[in-house]
Formats: C-alpha cells, structure tokens, sequence
C-alpha cells in the first residue's frame, strides 16, 4: 500500500485483516482473542482514518493494533486465561497422517506455546519481525522504541526461544 | 547452546541483525571478518538461522470470514484444484468451500477447464507467442502457467461442458469430496509435499 494514498476501511481489512489476526495469535495463542483484537483493530481503524493523514500507513496501523492489543492485555488480567495454544492442531479425520505432518504440527505447537513464556516486550518484537514481516524500523515506529532496542530485542527474543524448544536441530 | 551463551553479546546480536539484512553501514565487515575466524560464532549463526526459519514457518492463518473480507483468490483455487497448497492452507479453503458458493462454482469452471486443457494434444505454440530461450525448455513459471489456464477458462469450459452456471445444490458436496480425495491421494504418494509450501516449476504434473 502507498504511502501518500488513504486506504479505504475496507482496504485495511482485506489487506492486513489476516496479519493481524496472526499477530494476535501468535501472541495470545487464542483464537477468539485473535478475534476480537482483529475487530478492535478495525474499529479503531475507522475511526482514526477520519483524521489520518498521508504518512507512514504500516507504522500508523502497527502502532494501533498493538495498542489494542495491550489494552486487551490490561483487561484480560482481571480474567482467568488459557496459557495453553488452542490451535494449530489440523484435524486429520480426512487425510492420511505421515510422520512429516504431524512432525510439522508438533514443531508449530512447540513454537507456539514457547512463543507464550517470552516476555512480552520480547514476543511483541519476534512476532512483528517474523510473523508479521516488519522491517527493525517499522517495528520501532509501532512499539516506540530506538531501532537498536528493536534488534536487541529480537535477538534476545529468539534466542530464548531456541532454548525453550527442544527438539533436535 | 553453550557456545552461544559464550559469546559477546554485541556480536552475537550482529548475527540476528546480519540475518535479517539489517545490519548498519560497516558493521557487515565486522561480522564477515569476524565469522572468518571464529567457528563458536559460526555455530551461534546457524543455530540462530534455525530458529529464525522456525518461526517463519508457523502457518499464516486464516482470520475468520465474518471478519476479514476476502478476495475469492482463483490462483489459490488452483493450488486447491492441483493438491499443491500445504495442509494447513487446504484445510481452510475447503471449509471456505463449505460456505462460499461464489467460490465453488468457480471451482468447477476451473476444473472444468483444466480436465479439458489436460485433454488437449500437446501442440507447440506458434513461435511468435514464445520467447526463444523458453522455446527449447517448455517450462513456464508455475503462476504463468495459472493465470494462462484461468485465461483460457472461457474459451475451453464453453467448448467442452458448454456455458452454464453451476448451481449450489447436493452434487456439489460429493465434488468437494472428490477434490478432498485428489489431495489426500497426492499426500500418501508425496509425503513431503504437505509440510512444505508448494515451491513447484510448472511441468511437475502427471
Ligand atoms: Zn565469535
Ligand atoms: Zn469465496
């Protein structure tokens, strides 16, 4: 999407509707989380393209979505959460199993719930860097952080991940 | 792990930033020189590369229709159609199948046409229609060999199934499973296939 051009509403949503949602996902490993967040986002997505004006878009939506997701954070802590991933596990009813695909839905599981003991200061920035595909300054327009912390983070970040996983690589 | 515990932070934190392509301007010599001579470093560099190739290859998922509008992407409709999307892609266009029924009509029409194209004599293109190097190989990119069958939809579904539209009703269901069956019956031949994201040259078909 071009910088000097405002989206529609419905251009937001079908162009990063999924990478929010993921977003979400990934750091909440909930699936009516990811959910709600993706409609909050939009929300608050229509309202402030009122008043956008032509700029960094990706840094401006970034910057919006993790803010709601960390009010839904704020709130959530009054609730009692699932730390478990609900998802990612592929119903196999209708197909043959072979060892690669269940390898390959352990292996997102196992990412998944290590993803979820990161701190979160960590995962924000590991998610929005390899799940997202943000590039370090994009993240440090969204999260408001310098770029070198960006990539401390990220390094850190992935770097505790590889210890908390423990399968053979 | 120890080895990477072992390192200096600052160039161990390099490593990320070299594998990204984020490096700042002189630091890429720095990390080269350094990589020369250090095999600790080395191992840190790959172990951090698989980790990184990890996390990129979690599932992008789909958001749920209610949503996020979606796009009825036809050249996903032929990866569909051909067995070559990965598991967890598959499963979520079938259930979209399930709802949308703009996008199984267009599955039949695709189908349709790519029964019918599969049928057709092997001829050569005229000449003038093919660059020269691609002349001798006969290998097109697997998206233009997508988008030169959906071109051709209209031209070969009217010519062999005649032009009509394909209402919703019970066979419908009976055809997902046969859809469902071509991509389970592809998986047991080709383990692999399912856990890699389809990275295919276009001549890979039967
Ligand atoms: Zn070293
Ligand atoms: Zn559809």
């Amino acid at each position: 999407m071009s910088d000097d051009l405002i989206p529609t509403w419905e251009d937001v949503a079908r162009s990063y509707g999924r990478k929010i949602y993921n977003f979400a996902y990934r750091l909440t490993g909930n699936r009516d989380d990811a959910s709600d967040l993706v409609q909050e986002v939009l929300l608050r997505v229509r309202k402030g393209l009122a008043s956008y004006t032509p700029g960094s878009f990706e840094g401006w939506l970034w910057r919006i979505t993790r803010n709601a997701f960390l009010d839904s954070v704020r709130k959530a802590k009054r609730r009692p959460t699932s730390p478990l991933p609900d998802d990612d596990r592929i119903s196999l009813v209708s197909s043959p199993s072979p060892d690669e695909v269940l390898a390959s839905v352990r292996l997102s599981e196992d990412i998944q719930s290590a993803l979820l003991k990161l701190p979160l200061d960590f995962r924000e920035c590991v998610v929005l860097c390899d799940v997202v595909g943000l590039s370090y300054e994009e993240i440090a327009n969204a999260v408001d952080i310098p770029v070198g912390t960006v990539r401390s983070r990220i390094h850190r970040g992935r770097k505790m991940l590889r210890g908390l996983l423990t399968w053979p690589l | 792990m120890a080895t990477m515990n072992d390192m200096p932070d600052h160039i161990d934190e390099l490593l990320t930033a070299y594998l990204d392509g984020e490096l700042r301007p002189g630091e890429l010599q720095l990390v080269t020189v350094h990589l020369d001579g250090c095999s600790n470093c080395i191992l840190a560099f790959h172990e951090l590369k698989e980790t990184r190739a990890a996390l990129r290859s979690l599932p992008m998922l789909r958001a749920p229709e209610s949503l996020v509008p979606h796009g009825h992407d036809e050249i996903q409709l032929s990866a569909y159609l051909d067995g070559e999307l990965p598991t967890t892609e598959y499963r979520l266009v079938f259930d979209h199948l399930q709802e949308c029924a703009d996008c199984r009509a267009n599955l039949h029409e695709l189908d349709a046409a790519r029964t019918a194209i599969r049928s057709l004599p092997g001829l050569d293109p005229p000449e003038f229609l093919m660059p020269a190097s691609r002349r001798v190989e006969h290998k097109w990119p697997a998206v233009q060999v997508r988008v030169a069958a959906v071109a051709a939809v209209a031209a070969v579904a009217a010519l062999v199934v005649g032009v009509r539209s394909f209402p919703n009703t019970a066979p419908v269901s009976i055809d997902l499973d046969s859809f469902a069956n071509r991509h389970v019956a592809r998986a047991s031949v080709e383990p692999g296939f399912q856990v890699i994201p389809a990275v295919h040259s276009g001549g890979s078909h039967p």
